[in-house]
Protein backbone atom coordinates (compact mmCIF):
# COMPACT_ATOMS: atom_id res chain seq x y z
CA UNK A 1 0.00 0.00 0.00
CA UNK A 2 1.32 2.98 -1.19
CA UNK A 3 2.07 6.69 0.74
CA UNK A 4 0.12 8.33 -1.46
CA UNK A 5 -3.12 6.33 -0.77
CA UNK A 6 -2.32 6.86 3.07
CA UNK A 7 -0.70 10.79 2.86
CA UNK A 8 -4.78 12.40 2.43
CA UNK A 9 -6.20 10.59 5.10
CA UNK A 10 -3.73 11.60 7.21
CA UNK A 11 -3.75 15.71 6.20
CA UNK A 12 -7.39 15.37 6.33
CA UNK A 13 -7.29 14.12 10.28
CA UNK A 14 -4.65 16.57 10.81
CA UNK A 15 -6.72 19.52 9.35
CA UNK A 16 -10.03 18.68 11.20
CA UNK A 17 -8.39 18.23 14.61
CA UNK A 18 -5.61 21.01 14.64
CA UNK A 19 -7.02 23.86 12.14
CA UNK A 20 -10.69 23.11 13.22
CA UNK A 21 -11.07 21.91 16.38
CA UNK A 22 -7.86 23.78 18.08
CA UNK A 23 -6.42 20.20 19.36
CA UNK A 24 -3.20 20.19 20.22
CA UNK A 25 -2.44 17.14 17.76
CA UNK A 26 0.95 15.74 16.66
CA UNK A 27 1.18 12.28 14.33
CA UNK A 28 3.45 9.48 15.28
CA UNK A 29 5.37 7.10 13.46
CA UNK A 30 3.16 5.00 11.49
CA UNK A 31 2.97 0.75 11.78
CA UNK A 32 2.14 -2.16 10.52
CA UNK A 33 -1.04 -3.21 12.87
CA UNK A 34 -0.23 -7.06 13.76
CA UNK A 35 -3.53 -7.76 14.65
CA UNK A 36 -6.44 -5.62 13.12
CA UNK A 37 -9.45 -7.03 15.47
CA UNK A 38 -7.49 -5.22 18.15
CA UNK A 39 -8.56 -1.31 18.24
CA UNK A 40 -9.26 1.00 20.72
CA UNK A 41 -12.86 0.92 22.49
CA UNK A 42 -14.53 3.29 19.81
CA UNK A 43 -14.09 3.16 16.12
CA UNK A 44 -15.51 4.93 13.12
CA UNK A 45 -15.33 2.88 9.94
CA UNK A 46 -16.37 4.51 6.26
CA UNK A 47 -15.69 1.79 3.25
CA UNK A 48 -14.54 2.98 -0.01
CA UNK A 49 -15.16 1.29 -3.24
CA UNK A 50 -14.06 1.58 -6.80
CA UNK A 51 -10.97 1.55 -8.21
CA UNK A 52 -9.77 1.82 -4.71
CA UNK A 53 -10.93 -0.81 -2.04
CA UNK A 54 -10.41 -0.78 1.67
CA UNK A 55 -11.65 1.19 5.02
CA UNK A 56 -10.30 3.77 6.67
CA UNK A 57 -10.91 3.13 10.77
CA UNK A 58 -10.54 6.24 13.41
CA UNK A 59 -10.33 4.95 16.56
CA UNK A 60 -10.32 6.52 20.13
CA UNK A 61 -10.40 5.28 23.26
CA UNK A 62 -13.62 6.05 25.25
CA UNK A 63 -12.21 9.50 27.13
CA UNK A 64 -10.79 10.34 23.77
CA UNK A 65 -14.36 10.31 22.15
CA UNK A 66 -16.01 12.01 24.84
CA UNK A 67 -13.90 14.94 24.80
CA UNK A 68 -12.96 15.11 21.11
CA UNK A 69 -16.91 15.01 20.57
CA UNK A 70 -17.67 17.62 23.37
CA UNK A 71 -15.12 19.77 21.73
CA UNK A 72 -17.31 19.38 17.81
CA UNK A 73 -20.28 19.76 19.04
CA UNK A 74 -18.96 22.72 21.90
CA UNK A 75 -21.52 20.67 24.11
CA UNK A 76 -19.41 18.58 27.34
CA UNK A 77 -20.38 14.91 27.28
CA UNK A 78 -19.54 13.06 30.17
CA UNK A 79 -20.95 9.11 28.85
CA UNK A 80 -20.26 7.41 25.73
CA UNK A 81 -23.75 8.14 24.63
CA UNK A 82 -25.63 7.63 20.96
CA UNK A 83 -24.74 11.25 19.97
CA UNK A 84 -20.89 10.58 21.35
CA UNK A 85 -21.11 7.96 19.26
CA UNK A 86 -23.02 9.80 16.17
CA UNK A 87 -20.57 12.52 16.06
CA UNK A 88 -17.36 10.03 15.91
CA UNK A 89 -19.24 8.79 12.47
CA UNK A 90 -19.36 12.46 11.64
CA UNK A 91 -15.99 12.76 12.60
CA UNK A 92 -14.47 10.21 10.16
CA UNK A 93 -17.07 11.07 7.28
CA UNK A 94 -15.29 14.84 7.15
CA UNK A 95 -12.05 13.42 7.01
CA UNK A 96 -12.88 10.59 4.28
CA UNK A 97 -14.61 12.99 2.12
CA UNK A 98 -12.02 15.61 2.42
CA UNK A 99 -9.57 13.05 1.61
CA UNK A 100 -11.45 11.82 -1.25
CA UNK A 101 -10.33 15.12 -3.20
CA UNK A 102 -6.92 14.06 -3.09
CA UNK A 103 -7.76 10.28 -4.27
CA UNK A 104 -9.48 11.25 -7.76
CA UNK A 105 -7.35 9.84 -9.85
CA UNK A 106 -8.97 6.84 -8.43
CA UNK A 107 -12.46 6.93 -8.76
CA UNK A 108 -14.15 5.87 -5.43
CA UNK A 109 -17.35 6.25 -3.49
CA UNK A 110 -18.05 5.85 0.16
CA UNK A 111 -19.60 4.54 2.34
CA UNK A 112 -22.07 6.32 5.21
CA UNK A 113 -20.03 6.19 8.34
CA UNK A 114 -20.68 3.35 10.78
CA UNK A 115 -19.47 3.11 14.47
CA UNK A 116 -18.95 0.26 16.36
CA UNK A 117 -18.14 0.26 20.61
CA UNK A 118 -15.69 -2.73 21.82
CA UNK A 119 -14.46 -5.43 19.52
CA UNK A 120 -13.19 -4.43 16.12
CA UNK A 121 -13.66 -8.07 14.40
CA UNK A 122 -16.70 -6.95 12.65
CA UNK A 123 -14.64 -5.09 10.60
CA UNK A 124 -13.92 -5.96 6.60
CA UNK A 125 -10.43 -5.15 6.39
CA UNK A 126 -9.24 -6.39 2.43
CA UNK A 127 -7.32 -9.17 2.28
CA UNK A 128 -3.98 -9.38 1.57
CA UNK A 129 -3.09 -5.86 2.25
CA UNK A 130 -1.50 -4.73 5.47
CA UNK A 131 -3.77 -2.12 8.14
CA UNK A 132 -1.57 0.81 8.45
CA UNK A 133 -2.17 2.71 10.89
CA UNK A 134 -1.59 6.49 11.93
CA UNK A 135 -1.63 7.03 15.95
CA UNK A 136 -2.28 10.57 17.11
CA UNK A 137 -1.11 12.03 20.62
CA UNK A 138 -3.16 14.74 21.53
CA UNK A 139 -4.46 17.18 24.80
CA UNK A 140 -7.64 15.33 24.59
CA UNK A 141 -5.84 11.76 24.59
CA UNK A 142 -4.73 9.51 21.88
CA UNK A 143 -6.24 8.09 19.07
CA UNK A 144 -5.39 6.55 15.80
CA UNK A 145 -5.89 6.48 11.83
CA UNK A 146 -6.50 3.11 10.67
CA UNK A 147 -5.97 2.27 6.51
CA UNK A 148 -6.04 -0.53 4.69
CA UNK A 149 -6.83 -0.30 0.54
CA UNK A 150 -6.24 -2.73 -2.14
CA UNK A 151 -6.01 -1.46 -5.96
CA UNK A 152 -8.34 -3.19 -8.40
CA UNK A 153 -6.86 -5.67 -10.43
CA UNK B 1 -38.81 32.75 7.77
CA UNK B 2 -38.53 29.19 8.89
CA UNK B 3 -35.57 27.43 8.29
CA UNK B 4 -34.76 23.56 7.63
CA UNK B 5 -31.78 21.98 8.85
CA UNK B 6 -31.12 18.39 7.24
CA UNK B 7 -28.40 15.94 8.19
CA UNK B 8 -28.24 12.34 9.46
CA UNK B 9 -25.76 13.40 11.77
CA UNK B 10 -27.35 14.77 15.14
CA UNK B 11 -24.46 16.12 16.19
CA UNK B 12 -24.07 18.26 13.13
CA UNK B 13 -27.84 19.15 13.24
CA UNK B 14 -27.33 20.52 17.00
CA UNK B 15 -23.87 22.12 15.22
CA UNK B 16 -26.03 24.06 12.84
CA UNK B 17 -28.98 25.09 15.20
CA UNK B 18 -26.41 27.05 17.60
CA UNK B 19 -25.27 28.64 14.98
CA UNK B 20 -28.37 29.47 14.01
CA UNK B 21 -29.43 30.54 17.00
CA UNK B 22 -26.18 32.55 17.74
CA UNK B 23 -27.11 34.65 15.27
CA UNK B 24 -30.10 35.84 15.78
CA UNK B 25 -32.35 32.98 14.37
CA UNK B 26 -35.54 32.11 17.25
CA UNK B 27 -34.94 28.48 18.07
CA UNK B 28 -39.04 27.98 17.11
CA UNK B 29 -37.88 29.11 13.71
CA UNK B 30 -35.27 26.19 13.12
CA UNK B 31 -37.07 22.96 11.89
CA UNK B 32 -34.73 19.54 11.46
CA UNK B 33 -34.36 16.24 9.58
CA UNK B 34 -32.37 12.95 10.03
CA UNK B 35 -33.11 12.66 5.92
CA UNK B 36 -34.24 13.22 2.57
CA UNK B 37 -38.22 11.86 2.63
CA UNK B 38 -38.75 13.50 6.10
CA UNK B 39 -37.27 16.84 4.94
CA UNK B 40 -40.11 16.73 1.84
CA UNK B 41 -42.44 16.41 4.06
CA UNK B 42 -41.83 19.12 6.45
CA UNK B 43 -41.14 21.39 3.53
CA UNK B 44 -45.05 20.45 1.90
CA UNK B 45 -46.78 21.21 5.36
CA UNK B 46 -45.01 24.55 5.66
CA UNK B 47 -43.14 27.28 3.75
CA UNK B 48 -39.90 27.03 4.48
CA UNK B 49 -37.18 29.97 3.77
CA UNK B 50 -33.83 28.17 3.88
CA UNK B 51 -32.70 24.89 3.24
CA UNK B 52 -29.20 23.64 5.09
CA UNK B 53 -28.58 19.86 3.74
CA UNK B 54 -26.21 17.29 4.05
CA UNK B 55 -25.15 15.38 1.08
CA UNK B 56 -24.69 11.74 2.41
CA UNK B 57 -28.09 10.55 3.97
CA UNK B 58 -29.87 7.41 3.89
CA UNK B 59 -33.54 7.17 2.46
CA UNK B 60 -33.39 9.90 0.27
CA UNK B 61 -29.94 11.89 -0.06
CA UNK B 62 -29.00 15.59 -0.39
CA UNK B 63 -28.64 15.25 -4.14
CA UNK B 64 -31.92 13.39 -4.60
CA UNK B 65 -33.40 16.05 -2.17
CA UNK B 66 -32.09 19.38 -4.22
CA UNK B 67 -33.78 17.90 -7.06
CA UNK B 68 -37.04 17.06 -5.33
CA UNK B 69 -37.59 20.20 -3.94
CA UNK B 70 -36.62 22.24 -7.16
CA UNK B 71 -39.20 20.26 -9.43
CA UNK B 72 -41.94 21.99 -7.09
CA UNK B 73 -42.52 25.40 -7.96
CA UNK B 74 -42.99 26.33 -4.31
CA UNK B 75 -39.36 26.05 -3.57
CA UNK B 76 -38.02 26.79 -7.55
CA UNK B 77 -36.08 29.94 -6.12
CA UNK B 78 -35.82 29.02 -2.30
CA UNK B 79 -32.30 29.37 -1.25
CA UNK B 80 -30.29 25.88 -0.79
CA UNK B 81 -27.12 25.78 0.72
CA UNK B 82 -25.45 22.36 0.75
CA UNK B 83 -22.83 21.43 3.88
CA UNK B 84 -21.21 18.61 2.87
CA UNK B 85 -17.71 16.61 3.83
CA UNK B 86 -17.09 15.96 -0.23
CA UNK B 87 -14.80 18.84 -1.02
CA UNK B 88 -13.46 17.49 -4.55
CA UNK B 89 -14.10 20.50 -7.31
CA UNK B 90 -16.62 18.15 -9.24
CA UNK B 91 -18.96 17.56 -5.98
CA UNK B 92 -19.34 20.60 -5.89
CA UNK B 93 -20.35 21.47 -9.23
CA UNK B 94 -22.12 18.20 -9.58
CA UNK B 95 -24.56 19.88 -6.45
CA UNK B 96 -24.69 23.16 -8.11
CA UNK B 97 -26.05 22.28 -11.17
CA UNK B 98 -28.93 19.75 -9.06
CA UNK B 99 -30.06 23.39 -8.25
CA UNK B 100 -27.78 24.05 -4.84
CA UNK B 101 -27.72 27.36 -4.08
CA UNK B 102 -24.14 27.65 -2.62
CA UNK B 103 -22.31 24.61 -1.33
CA UNK B 104 -19.91 24.70 2.09
CA UNK B 105 -17.25 22.25 2.51
CA UNK B 106 -17.01 20.63 6.41
CA UNK B 107 -15.46 21.42 8.42
CA UNK B 108 -16.90 24.77 8.57
CA UNK B 109 -16.29 27.11 11.37
CA UNK B 110 -19.71 28.54 12.51
CA UNK B 111 -18.89 32.44 11.62
CA UNK B 112 -17.96 30.95 8.01
CA UNK B 113 -21.21 29.41 7.86
CA UNK B 114 -23.02 32.03 9.06
CA UNK B 115 -21.51 34.24 6.07
CA UNK B 116 -22.63 31.95 3.34
CA UNK B 117 -25.93 32.47 5.29
CA UNK B 118 -26.44 35.69 5.90
CA UNK B 119 -26.93 37.49 2.91
CA UNK B 120 -30.29 35.14 2.62
CA UNK B 121 -31.71 36.30 5.83
CA UNK B 122 -33.92 39.25 6.22
CA UNK B 123 -32.57 40.99 9.46
CA UNK B 124 -36.04 43.33 9.74
CA UNK B 125 -37.64 39.53 10.84
CA UNK B 126 -34.87 38.68 13.50
CA UNK B 127 -33.40 36.14 10.66
CA UNK B 128 -36.53 35.51 8.38
CA UNK B 129 -36.49 36.31 5.56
Amino acid sequence: MKAKYINPFLAASMNLFKEHLGVDVRSLNPFVRKDPTVLEEVSGIIGLAGETTGAVVLSFSRVTAMNIVSVFAGKTYTALTNEVLDGVGELVNIIAGNAKKDLLDFRISISLPGVIVGSATKIHWPEGVPVITIPFDSNLGSLSVNVSLKEAE
Amino acid sequence: MKVLVIDDSAVMRRIHRNTLTEHGIPASDIFDASDGEAALKIATEGHIGLFLVDWNMPKLDGFQLVKALRATPHYASTPIIMITSEAAKYNVMEAINAGVTNCVVKPTKGDVLWQKLAKYVDPKTGGGA
